[in-house]
């Protein structure tokens, strides 16, 4: 059982800690044009924010998994 | 949610020599918004020219720019009370401007001169501080025939150099690293000396054209100086004078001014021929009645207005008319609540005149699903508190907005915290102390009474309030059905503007085969779910109950499909798995607050259990209160920025894009705003 148990706690690290780096990755370059936009035209910062926010999805994802995981699968 | 004010296209014609009375009525009106005349739309009209008492206007508000800019009077932060209108204009009429300008002006230029005086004299006073290091007047460094004079500071003693030299004088002070010398020559070994003293890093000092001792000279330049920064702080005091004297007229005059130089370029947005305008503008509908009605009364019949149309919200009516005419601006329509987040959508973009404004919808779930991923009653109190100043206190927009999401939201979560999930900063109110959470109850030493729980959502037998890291699969689910609900107000809104804009056909295959894609989705899937996680195992789950979901959904989905595809081709079935992703993006409502209960967890057990019981004693009581204040503060500023961009998020992103397409333009009337002035008959009606 603590084996499962740990293998359910690393299954977790993963999920939180590769969509982190994915959402990372995409981020980086939206934020980098998003900045230089918004140094432009500050009016475009509602729609720079929309496009910076969308990979954060990603992340959700893989905290949604590790929740479920961490919490939930112990007990099923 | 409600479509923006609907807008009525007016003409009026008019005498030539009827547009400033014309001018200043739409500007005091304020309902007009002005739509501009374009080169050729008309045959034998041509855009006017700027009215004639515009030019000295703009001089004068020229002048008086530079004035505010050398005064640093700041017209915005003028706070005196407003000056009567006719007085302002007299003045101004009077020359008052030019006066004031040239006034400053003088006031500057003698400053300016002052402040160089003083920078002469400083170099002067450096000159004498070296000079001063030798025993010679400063006469006799000049009026020589014969005889050459070099006078400078050295970086090495030059006395070993100077000393080889036959047939001069010289006088040297040096100490350490710097020194002043001085050499009287015969003109023919100028250069000898002149060698010497470069190789000991000679730099010649300018003597001053005047008599007397060194000493004597620095004593009377320290006085001039003192004298001259005397006259610069009296100078200073006069423009500051200057300043508080004319701030009020100026603030008047320049508010005046920007209006006249609007007003009199008016023509250039206009429609002339030789002897008449057109004005084509739109009003609100529900004011056009007694727009026409007050332009008719102050203009008596010496003007012709036709109202040209009211605009519908079909696309094909605006599509038809002219391209000047398409263009309908908006006037937001919404209510109270729904005013304070128009901001918030305008970030994205104003809202076409023919669509639904998001903003109401947005007021409503914003702060929703803000108080919902920070619920806890602990977080809220400050938040309602921060909220309730912004809005009342501050001035930008920004911060306007950011305050009313603090209150309202602050507001959701002081609902959710107590009710729902029973817990203040991380800890519930309810229940018996654990080896890893305490609770209030426990805390405090005391048993709270029953009508207490009584308030709160009993989660499970006994256990009052929804503990975020026990029941993590029905607040999961609780996420998802509240996306649901969410997108599906989206997607109907959505087809309502197809309807409205394309029509019933149109807007159905626009927008409602994506509503019924969407429902048909949510119960299929709900459907699978329920046949995937039965705990009795698959075959178990077959019953006729989840059968019949499942046919149901993949019917409505078939439908949605199929009333899409042929609008959209195969991006109808390519788009089927975004919808799911959206609302599986709402799961972050959870997980969001989820995280924030786990950080609670964390510091509250640093705190109570292992600085307080472990540990103990005064040292571990304190450490326990800093780290439980330290690392509330952390969690209670990122639920601002974490519960706030995920909120806002939700709407932009998930709901706003089902529907909103944007692209408006804001309705913005000709106007008076005045601030530093006062029409005179408002000053006499009020006394």
């Amino acid at each position: 059982m603590a084996a499962d148990l740990g293998m359910i706690m690393i299954g977790a690290g993963i999920a939180v800690g590769l969509t982190g780096l994915g959402a990372g990755l995409a981020e980086k370059d939206v934020g980098a044009a998003a900045v230089g936009a918004i140094t432009e035209d500050v009016g475009l910062f509602g729609k720079a924010m929309v496009l910076m926010v969308l990979p954060e999805t990603i992340v959700i994802f893989g905290l949604v998994i590790a929740i479920l995981g961490v919490f939930v699968l112990p007990n099923m | 949610m409600s479509l923006p004010e609907s807008m009525s296209r007016i003409v009026i014609v008019g005498s030539k020599s009827r547009l400033d009375e014309v001018t200043t009525a739409l500007f005091e009106m304020g309902v007009f918004h002005l739509i501009d005349h374009t080169v050729d739309a008309d045959e034998g009209f041509s855009i006017g020219s700027p009215r004639p008492y515009s030019a000295k206007a703009s001089e004068r508000l020229l002048a008086l720019r530079a004035a505010e800019k050398d005064l640093g009077i700041r017209v915005k932060k003028v706070k005196d009370p407003p000056i009567a209108v006719n007085e302002v204009e007299k003045d101004i009429e009077s020359g008052r401007v030019e006066t004031i300008h040239a006034d400053v002006i003088a006031a500057i230029d003698g400053r300016n001169e002052i402040d160089q005086r003083i920078t002469e004299l400083k170099a002067l006073k450096d000159n004498l501080e070296k000079l001063s290091k030798l025993p010679i007047d400063l006469g006799f460094y000049r009026g020589y025939e014969s005889l050459v004079v070099f006078v400078g500071s050295v970086k090495s003693d030059p006395s070993k150099a100077l000393d080889a030299i036959e047939d001069i004088m010289y006088e040297v002070s040096f100490d350490k690293t710097e020194g002043v010398v001085a050499v009287f020559a015969k003109k023919d070994i100028k250069d000898k000396v002149s060698l010497a003293l470069t190789e000991n890093g000679y730099a010649e000092i300018p003597v001053p054209d005047i008599e007397g001792s060194p000493a004597e000279m620095l004593a009377k330049t320290d006085k001039d100086i003192e004298d001259s920064q005397a006259q610069l702080e009296a100078a200073n005091a006069k423009i500051a004078e200057l300043s508080e004297e004319y701030k009020s007229f100026i603030a008047a005059s320049d508010e005046e001014l920007s209006l006249k130089v609007q007003e009199g370029e008016l023509p250039l947005r206009i429609a002339t021929s030789e002897y008449s305008f057109v004005i084509d503008a739109w009003v609100p509908t529900k004011k056009l009645e007694s727009a026409q009605k007050e332009l008719e009364e102050r203009m008596g019949g010496n003007i012709y207005m036709e109202v040209q149309e009211t605009r519908g919200r079909s696309m094909h009516e605006t599509e038809a008319q002219e391209e000047r005419f398409q263009q309908t601006p908006t006037k937001c329509n919404n209510g109270k609540l729904g005013k304070r987040f128009e901001y918030a959508v305008s970030l994205v973009s104003i809202p076409k005149y023919q669509e639904i404004d998001p903003a109401t919808l947005v007021s409503l779930f914003f702060p929703f699903f803000f108080g919902f991923m920070v619920g806890d009653l602990g977080y809220a109190i400050p938040f309602i508190v921060l909220g309730a100043y912004g809005m009342m206190k501050a001035k930008s927009k920004d911060f306007q907005s950011i305050g009313t999401v603090l209150f309202f939201g602050g507001i959701w979560a002081a609902i959710f915290g107590f009710f729902f999930f029973g817990e203040m900063l991380g800890m519930h109110f309810i229940g018996p102390e654990t080896n890893t959470t305490v609770t209030w109850e426990s805390l405090l030493g005391v048993k709270l009474p029953d009508w207490f729980q009584g308030l709160m959502v009993e989660a499970s037998e006994g256990e009052y309030g929804v503990s975020k890291l026990h029941e993590v699969t029905m607040l999961l689910k609780l996420s998802v059905y509240m996306g649901c609900v969410h997108l599906f107000i989206a997607y109907v809104v959505g087809f309502m503007n197809g309807v409205r804009m394309h029509g019933f056909k149109e807007g159905y295959l626009e927008k409602g085969g994506w509503l019924f894609s969407f429902l048909g989705m949510v119960v299929f899937c709900y459907g699978l779910t329920e046949v995937l996680f039965c705990p009795d195992g698959i075959s178990a789950s077959m019953t006729t109950t989840t059968i019949t979901i499942l046919i149901v959904g993949a019917a409505i989905l078939v439908l949605g499909v199929a009333s899409c595809f042929p609008k959209e081709g195969a991006q109808a079935i390519l788009e089927l798995p975004g919808i799911v992703g959206n609302v599986l993006s709402y799961t972050r409502l959870a997980a969001i607050g989820m995280s924030k209960a786990g950080m609670a967890l964390a510091f509250n057990y640093i705190t109570f259990i292992m600085m307080w019981q472990t540990i103990g004693g005064i040292g571990g009581i304190i450490a326990g209160c800093v780290v439980f204040l330290i690392g509330h503060l952390m969690i209670w500023v990122l639920a601002i920025l974490s519960a706030g961009l995920h909120g806002l998020r939700l709407q932009y992103v998930e709901s706003m894009n089902k529907f909103f397409t944007g692209g408006g333009v804001l309705f913005a009337p000709l106007a008076i705003k005045r601030k530093h002035t006062k029409n005179f008959e408002n000053i006499e009606t009020e006394a």
